[in-house]
């Protein structure tokens, strides 16, 4: 009980520093919210709400700076820039409260931690990310021996552009059995069992 | 008696090695029969594990690689582990190296040449129609349950939940080596670091031990691999995903229709 009771306060402890981490930025830059909702990409739902807040939002922003860059610096650098920084200054003090609207529904979205589990081979911890009531992605925070999930999850819309080779297809078809790389299956699943359970 | 919803054999799963070890015996024996074949399986794992795991401090293999065992006391299984890793060594030019993390660790061949030989003493025992899976490696022998060829998924390198390939056959070892459940665990014996380039190799022939050591070399070996894999002649065929998303395969695979 103990070691459950340390646990889950070291666990509260880590998502309030997640929830702070994630809260502090919110109010100064806009990008800052995106790293969260981008590995919401690949798996569809958040392509449009994310994709859609970002237009207007970036969209003053970059629209101003390539002009200035493009047209401002090969003759005029100091007017380019100036025109161009009030206008980037005005597009975000305006517009921000507009972003932050359409972006407080995403923050529905919520990163869970479980706890982490020692084994024989090493630590393992996963972290769910849930919109709603859906789970919509699970991450290996920490594997025995170095997890890559969190990283290529994230590279999953970049890789699928279909240019070239042959792209990678899914098939599922009834199945006797699967070939897969080795799982370290235990601690992985007790992690995500106790990030459910936490989640909902 | 509900006799459709019931099938000739038995499966069943265990926690070996760090991973799930599945077993399907599809032969219409008596269940005394299917149980004792299955208790010799797993024990059969639980031994290869006790004795070959790099994480247990007192295994034969870490005493072997601390010195603490000499070869001529070694067991016939460590000194069979040895030679074949040496020989697999030479086969895939330096690039299976049992000592790649610069101590002994057999493992790329060690948990398919244990379903390997798991399957081999089924077979000797009666049970001709099989499926062994050790943590993603499979032997399947015969037929399934069903009474067709067995159909045998790729894992998808990027979801856990669909496979990329379904190969079928009577007679298959099927192993995948892929960075997507463990990160870049295996290491490019010539330079030290975390192979790149491939996300999952899968190599399919009839030895699962060769087969699992082909595709952890084809993966430390990164994008050249495949090219490695397709020169291979000795009956081997294969299934690569690339980092950037794109499958190539040997056209000879086992593909279902």
């Amino acid at each position: 009980m103990r070691r459950a009771f340390l646990a889950i306060t070291g666990l509260a402890a880590s998502t309030t520093a997640l929830v702070v981490f994630k809260g502090s930025p919110s109010a100064t830059p806009v990008a800052q919210n995106l790293p969260t909702a981008q590995p919401v990409n690949p798996s569809g739902p958040g392509t449009d709400p994310s994709a859609a807040p970002d237009a207007p939002g970036t969209d003053p922003e970059a629209g101003a700076p390539t002009p200035s860059t493009s047209a401002g610096a090969p003759v005029s650098p100091k007017p380019g820039k100036t025109t161009a920084r009030p206008s980037g200054t005005k597009a975000t003090t305006k517009p921000p409260s507009a972003p932050r609207t359409t972006k407080a529904p995403q923050s529905t979205t919520r990163r869970v931690t479980g706890n982490g589990f020692d084994n024989e081979y090493g630590y393992v911890q996963v972290q769910i990310v849930v919109s709603g009531t859906r789970i919509i992605e699970a991450v290996a925070l920490s594997l025995p021996s170095g997890g890559e999930s969190d990283i290529h999850s994230g590279d999953v819309s970049n890789r699928y552009d279909g240019k070239g080779g042959e792209v990678v297809q899914k098939q599922n078809a009834n199945l006797n059995t699967v070939s897969g790389a080795t799982e370290t299956s235990n601690s992985y699943k007790q992690s995500l069992r106790s990030a459910i359970e936490q989640a909902f | 008696m509900p006799a459709a919803l019931t099938r000739p054999g038995l499966c069943r799963v265990e926690q070996i090695m760090g991973t799930a070890i599945t077993l399907d015996l599809a032969d219409d024996l008596p269940p005394a029969t299917l149980g004792e074949l299955a208790d010799q399986v797993f024990a059969w794992m639980r031994e290869v594990d006790a004795r070959f795991s790099t994480y247990k401090t007192d295994s034969e293999v870490c005493r072997f690689d601390r010195g603490e065992v000499l070869l001529s006391e070694a067991s016939a299984d460590l000194r069979f582990v040895l030679e074949a890793c040496a020989d697999l060594w030479g086969v895939t030019d330096g690039f299976f190296d049992a000592y790649a993390t610069g101590r002994l660790d057999p493992s790329g061949f060690v948990k398919g040449w244990a379903a390997q030989v798991a399957s081999d003493r089924l077979l000797a025992a009666g049970a001709a129609n099989h499926c062994v899976n050790a943590g993603g490696d499979v032997r399947v022998r015969g037929l399934s349950p069903s009474g067709e060829p067995w159909r045998i998924g790729i894992r998808h390198p990027w979801d856990a939940m669909s496979t990329c390939l379904v190969l079928t056959g009577t007679d298959l070892a099927v192993a995948t080596s892929g960075v997507y459940e463990r990160g870049r665990h295996v290491l490019d014996p010539r330079r030290g670091a975390p192979a790149s380039g491939l996300r999952s190799v899968t190599v399919v022939g009839t030895d699962l031990g060769v087969a699992d050591a082909y595709a952890t070399a084809a993966l430390a070996m990164g994008a050249p691999g495949l090219g490695w894999l397709d020169r291979l002649d000795d009956g081997h065929t294969h299934s690569v995903v690339t980092d950037d998303g794109r499958q190539y395969y040997s056209a000879a695979i086992p593909l279902t229709d």
